[in-house]
This record gives C-alpha cells, structure tokens and sequence, in this order.
C-alpha cells in the first residue's frame, strides 16, 4: 500500500479545503461583528422580553453555522486520508470535551467550583481538536 | 446494523459501557449518600466529586475501543457518523444555551448535561443513518 502523507504545508490547493476556508473565515469574522454588536446593544439599550431573547441568540447563529460548515467540509472532502484525519481529531476533541464538562460537572455538584460557562464547551473543543491534529499530524509525517 | 450483538466487537463495546454505567450508578448513589451524610469538604470532597466521572471515562474509552476493534469499516463509520453528529447537536445547543446564559436569565446548563446530551443526539441520528443506509 503506498504510504500516504498529509498535505499540510499548502492545504488551500484542496478545493474542500479552499471552500472551507472561504466559508470559515466570513462566518467568525461575523461571529465577531454579531457578538459585539449584541454586546453593545444590549449594554446601551438594555432591551427586555422577546428582543432580549432574540438578541441573545444571535451570536450562537455563526457558530452554529461553523460546525455545518465542517460537516460540508467533511462531506465534500474527497482526499480520504485528509477526511480522516480531520474526523480522527474531532474524535479526540469529542472525548476530551466530554472528559471535562463530565469533571466540571461533578465538582460543580458537590463542591464550590465555578460554574462552567456552557459557551465555553465550542471553543475548548476546537482546543482539544487543535491538540489533537498536531499529535496526529506527527504520527502521519 | 439490526442484531449488531452478533459483531464480536460491538459484543464487546456494550458489555463494557453496560458494565461502566453499573459502576457509574453504583458511584453516583454512593457519592451523593456520602456527601449528604457526612459533609465532606477540601481535597476530599473533590477526590470524591470526580469518583462518577471515572465510570463516564470507562464509557468514552470503551467508545474508543470499539472503533479501534471494529473490523467491519461500515459498522465503523457508522459509528463515527453517529459520534458527528452528537457531537454537532452538542455544540449547537450548548452554543446557543450559552449564548442565552450570557444575556439572558435562563436556567445554568450544567456541564454534565453536555454528556447525556451527546447520547440524546446520536440516538436521535440512529434512525436516521438507518433509514440512509437501508
């Protein structure tokens, strides 16, 4: 079997790679725009009811829109190794997310810990599968 | 994917998470008894706090296990596609709870939550993938 190697030094001559990356980076740069404009709005305004709700979820509509923008990703990657390799480090960021809120959640039950910001579990995720994809990416090399 | 008992591994992978959520029962009762009784506080507490959690683990690796012994790659990938689509279904509530937690007085999501969670969303997924694969 020919022995494979990731592609990871110019990843963007993956066309699944390149539509990834051109959905990716406009939908963050929203997050960003979406979260801070929530953040002033409601500082200034302070808006109640309906509005304050509907406010609230706005900053979650990019996110959510991010994790089916790597579901495409994985759908339309057509690089096996790569597919893999990606979904073996989601496995991984999945398994370690789980192994903390599960800790957090205990000691929050019993004992006087902070409470863990259920926002939190997206961006520790990506950590972990960020963690992950560097481990894997020395053992593919 | 109907009588998926008669698969060695994934006999093996239910007999093992069956075992760990005995275990985690067994662990969460007596925790809870303990603190409840005697009131435990300082690097006891949190030693005993953490006790269910290792059940949890057993489960998560014994996930891991399976897919490492599954030989049958449909079964496997499967498998990995359920996990997916917990994992997105997780991410989206917890995004979008927390999000609400931020500006909003709603109830506090625990993180336990997050793993009963995953289970809800990969068998809300299970009859789907079935019907995608029949």
């Amino acid at each position: 079997m020919k022995e494979r190697k990731p592609n990871m030094g110019c990843l963007q001559k993956n066309p699944a790679i390149r539509r990834y990356l051109w959905r990716f980076i406009p939908t963050m740069v929203a997050y960003v725009v979406v979260l801070l404009f929530v953040e002033w709005f409601v500082h200034r305004y302070h808006p109640a009811g309906a509005l304050l709700d509907g406010m609230a979820v706005l900053p979650a509509i990019p996110l959510i829109g991010v994790i089916a923008i790597i579901g495409i990703y994985l759908a339309e990657e057509k690089d096996e190794f790569l597919r893999n390799l990606q979904i073996q480090s989601m496995l991984w960021g999945l398994g370690a997310i789980m192994a903390l809120t599960t800790v957090w959640g205990f000691l929050q039950i019993f004992t006087p810990i902070h409470r863990f910001q259920p926002f939190m579990t997206f961006p520790l995720f990506w950590c972990f599968q960020g963690i992950a994809t560097g481990v894997l990416q020395r053992k593919y090399r | 994917m109907g009588c998926s008992l008669k698969n060695p591994a994934a006999r093996r992978f239910v007999y093992r998470s069956l075992t760990a959520n005995a275990v985690y029962i067994v662990l969460i009762v007596s925790t809870a008894l303990y603190f409840h009784r005697f009131h435990p506080h300082g690097p006891l507490a949190y030693l005993l706090a953490v006790l269910p959690a290792i059940a949890i683990f057993a489960v998560i690796v014994s996930l891991g296990v399976y897919l490492v012994e599954e030989k049958d790659e449909f079964q496997r990938n499967l498998m990995v596609e359920l996990l997916l689509w917990g994992l997105g279904g997780v991410l989206v509530i917890t995004s979008a709870w927390g999000s609400l937690e931020t500006f909003v007085h709603i109830p506090h999501l625990m993180p336990t939550m997050t793993y009963s969670l995953f289970w809800i969303f990969v068998g809300i997924s299970w009859p789907f993938l079935l019907r995608k694969y029949r």
